[in-house]
């Protein structure tokens, strides 16, 4: 034991070794910190060579032999950690200062203009003082190249000995004696280091560090440490996010050694997966605000969907072909056989449930369609499930923003929190960044098994350009969360088997809002939308229109590929889908029922709230006005539907 | 010296679960009781995303996993209790014999209580997959049930861990001073011990009786 290495046998030498315990102790717990979170000194040797570049020739010479004694200190032996063994030379300071080891997330945001981050590093130059440190920066920087970086501090570990004048320590100290020996300090250090190499390993920044040392891409993250020896006090609105555990402290003779850590809780907004980086924009006219030119436009037409079967096709080649550009509302892009199918409930708009009502009035003729959405027929075998007709309404979707509130067989839409101008979620909740492509196969499944003799091919069609347009725009305006979409669930949980799921469907492109205009929607009953049972939630940021399916809910996978299909070119915002409204000629094609043009009216309101998300709050709560409507409609035409049925 | 004890939180674990989970708790406990020179070893889960550090003593490893065998063993044979694996650490006492009995005595310094529940699901997994299913069958709403409980479980032994570090950090007094010999860690045993609903009410008699207190069975 290093006490051996201790002789004399006087106060004064007890005393010093007492010091010599407690130095040991700061630098056994900053090696045990930072070599489980800083990745630069384990796997990563190249830049461990270079981070070891300064420091070695004059620590190796002297203190190789230091640190393999180092080595037995507290009967722990770790491997050598260079992060440490730099900081070290840095932390000169006496032992009655604290040590504060900062843990950093260095979060990339990619594409952004470059702005200058170079304060932030003369920030950390002054802080660090060392060259080393602004190595670790660099080489961060030549990684993440002029990209706009942030930061956060996601661990905080205070290692402090408090010294008491007088030595009246022996409160708490060992009963057995008046000051604690040092044997017992010693043994309670050791204890206390090893309950600080478990605990170290059992906090949500360490599945980040491990994500770092084994991924061999380059990933959207960093992290950083910072040793100082004073506490830069957190603000208000972090420590609220930040959780503290205070390690039980080491009485000695004449003072304590405390070590507390003050941890973020839950770092699920940092995805380990890589993502390439894609241009934040911000798309302004996406699709068009509802709220804005669409809503008069729906007001003022009437609607003329007289248009018969063949309407949709010349719709759908409109559509198509005029994604980005604003047709006149005459060109409904939204698919026609939402029209003709008997709907029974009226579609809401994505963030609204819809109840899956008619659904199994379609299952006969479901086969017919289905032959010929053959690609899709991995997702739909599932989806024809029928789903019960009296699935609950529709939720109002700002209660549903962010968690849908999905059954079994609904596929709720919601529209997420950026939609309705309400805040991003701010919770915690998994992003789901791929959910759209699950929907839009759901949807076409659910289309599918909407009978009445629709062309479903052409609207398949539709859905898949619209789907791979979608995800274009999507992609490109998710913005900032960009490279968090990138299916943080995949790192985040990696026993859940619902990512494989999702993983499935991530690589149809497919994403992305749609409108939810839905004949198809209503009548299917699907809500086209859930959420992945965790409540995964789609990442606020993406364009409005975002489904959140749930995995397992087949019924919801054909809503949404239904209204998928029929969704209107981003661009057409309201003013095509106006067109659907009253289409009471589209309801021909479908069994004739009285609620046809209860129908058409929710159909109308729903492609305009469905179209595009808001940018105010007032346009937020325009939508959120125009979902109750919805919501009203369709609960007083549930209401008569049973009453209709009943008699 | 007084016996300290840790009844851990009781963990809901499937079958395939316990070796994991057992071997994850009493690494961890003995981790922080090997005060000898040890060079740590990181595990991580498999089946979660824990990892948890062992002393690195191969022999340590042995015991534990022959230990965890037993308890596999047990739990198969007396499917519906619930079972319970006790460490103990003690310090050995050499009493002095008493005519011909030269025991040695064991005086408990500590003991950690490790209740496991292992769920009796009948393995009614259907074989049918994602793709064949024209119904939303019970099969996925299985299969999110199960994420839900290993997510929950996974909760629950992360609690544990957490109540182990806590209960060493706090508890530090009864620690007897560290051997200077050989072995890693404090001389341990491992108990395993099934009881069912009624025997509960055995334990709480004993205890007690241990604790003196005449306090009535309820």
């Amino acid at each position: 034991m290093s006490m051996a290495l201790y002789h004399g046998n006087t106060q004064s030498s007890e005393a010093a070794k007492m010091e010599q315990i407690i130095t040991e102790f700061f630098a056994k717990s900053r090696q045990i910190i930072l070599e489980s979170r800083c990745p630069h000194v384990s796997s990563r040797n190249y830049s461990g060579e270079q981070m070891m570049s300064s420091p070695s020739p004059s620590s190796s010479s002297s203190s190789s032999s230091s640190i393999r004694g180092r080595d037995k200190w507290f009967n722990l032996a770790l491997r050598d950690c260079p992060a440490a063994i730099e900081s070290i030379d840095f932390w000169r300071q006496s032992n009655l200062e604290p040590m504060v080891v900062d843990i950093i997330l260095v979060q990339r945001l990619s594409d952004w203009d470059p702005m200058s981050y170079s304060p932030r590093r003369d920030l950390v130059r002054n802080l660090s003082g060392k060259e080393r440190f602004q190595n670790c920066w660099s080489s961060e920087d030549d990684e993440f190249g002029c990209d706009m970086k942030t930061e956060k501090i996601i661990e905080r570990w205070v290692v402090q000995y408090e010294s008491r004048k007088g030595g009246r320590d022996c409160s708490s100290g060992s009963k057995r004696s008046i000051a604690p020996s040092l044997h017992t300090l010693y043994k309670k250090s050791i204890l206390l280091l090893r309950s600080l190499y478990a605990m170290v390993r059992l906090l949500p920044a360490y599945k980040l560090y491990r994500d770092l040392i084994s991924s061999g891409q380059i990933l959207t993250f960093n992290l950083a440490h910072r040793v100082s020896s004073f506490v830069e006090p957190f603000t208000h609105r972090e420590e609220s996010e930040m959780q503290q555990f205070e390690f039980t402290p080491v009485e000695t003779f004449s003072g304590r050694l405390c070590l507390s850590v003050t941890y973020r809780s839950s770092l699920l907004d940092v995805s380990s997966e890589p993502s390439t980086p894609m241009t934040p924009q911000f798309i302004q006219d996406y699709v068009g605000s509802p709220m804005a030119d669409p809503l008069k436009r729906l007001l003022s037409f009437p609607v003329p969907q007289g248009s018969p079967c063949s309407s949709p096709f010349g719709r759908r080649h409109s559509w198509s072909h005029d994604f980005y550009t604003p047709s006149p509302p005459s060109a409904l892009p939204s698919p026609s056989p939402a029209y003709s199918d008997s709907r029974a409930s009226i579609s809401k708009p994505s963030s609204h449930c819809l109840p899956p009502r008619s659904l199994p009035r379609h299952l006969p003729e479901t086969p017919q369609r289905h032959k010929n959405n053959t690609n899709l027929d991995a997702y739909w075998p599932s989806i024809f499930s029928p789903s019960p007709s009296t699935s609950p309404p529709a939720h109002l979707p700002s209660s549903h923003k962010s968690k849908a509130l999905l059954r079994s067989e609904s596929a709720p839409v919601s529209i997420p929190a950026s939609k309705l101008g309400s805040t991003p979620l701010s919770n915690n909740n998994q992003i789901l960044p791929r959910s759209p492509p699950l929907k839009v196969k759901r949807n076409s499944a659910s289309k599918t098994q909407r009978s009445s003799g629709l062309v479903q091919t052409s609207t398949v069609d539709k859905l898949f350009s619209f789907g791979k347009y979608e995800n274009k725009r999507c992609s490109g305006s998710s913005g900032v969360k960009l490279s968090s979409n990138s299916s943080p669930q995949k790192s985040f949980s990696r026993s859940s088997s619902k990512l494989s799921f999702q993983d499935d469907f991530d690589d149809s492109e497919f994403s992305g809002p749609f409108v939810v205009d839905d004949d198809d929607m209503a009548d299917r009953g699907s809500r086209p939308g859930s959420f992945d049972q965790r409540g995964l939630i789609r990442d606020p940021l993406e364009p409005r229109g975002l489904f959140q399916v749930r995995k397992s809910q087949d019924a919801a996978v054909a809503a949404l590929v239904h209204v998928l299909k029929r969704a209107p070119p981003l661009r057409q915002d309201i003013s095509n889908s106006i067109d659907l409204s009253p289409s009471s000629s589209h309801v021909t094609l479908t069994n004739p029922t009285e609620e046809r043009n209860e129908k058409s009216e929710l159909r109308v309101q729903s492609a305009v709230i469905s179209v595009a998300s808001p940018k105010t709050t007032s346009a937020a709560l325009e939508e959120l006005r125009g979902y109750r409507e919805m919501k009203d409609l369709l609960l007083r035409q549930k209401g008569m539907r049973s009453h209709t049925q009943a008699k | 010296m007084n016996c300290e004890v840790c009844r851990l939180k009781e963990l809901e674990v499937e079958h395939f679960e316990i070796r994991e989970v057992l071997r994850c708790i009493l690494h961890t406990i003995l981790f922080h009781r090997a005060l000898g020179l040890v060079r740590p070893k990181d595990v991580d889960l498999e089946l979660f995303e824990i990892t948890y550090v062992q002393c690195g003593n191969v022999e340590l490893e042995k015991k534990i996993d022959e230990k965890i065998d037993q308890f596999i063993d047990r739990v198969e044979k007396h499917p519906n209790k619930k079972n319970q694996i006790c460490l103990s650490f003690y310090e050995v006492k050499n009493k002095q014999a008493v005519w011909f009995t030269n025991k040695v005595e064991r005086l408990y310094w500590e003991q950690w209580y490790i209740s496991l529940n292992v769920a009796q699901q009948p393995k009614s997994h259907s074989g049918k997959s994602y793709y064949s299913k024209v119904v939303v069958d019970p099969g996925e709403s299985a299969l999110e049930e199960r994420s839900h409980r290993r997510a929950a479980l996974e909760a629950s032994l992360r609690e544990v861990l957490f109540q182990i570090i806590k209960f060493v950090n706090e508890k530090k007094d009864h620690v007897p001073p560290i051997p200077n010999l050989e072995g890693l860690s404090f001389p341990y045993e491992i108990t395993i011990s099934s009881s069912s609903d009624s025997a509960s009410g055995m334990d709480m008699f004993k205890r007690m009786l241990q604790t003196g207190h005449p306090t009535m069975l309820s």
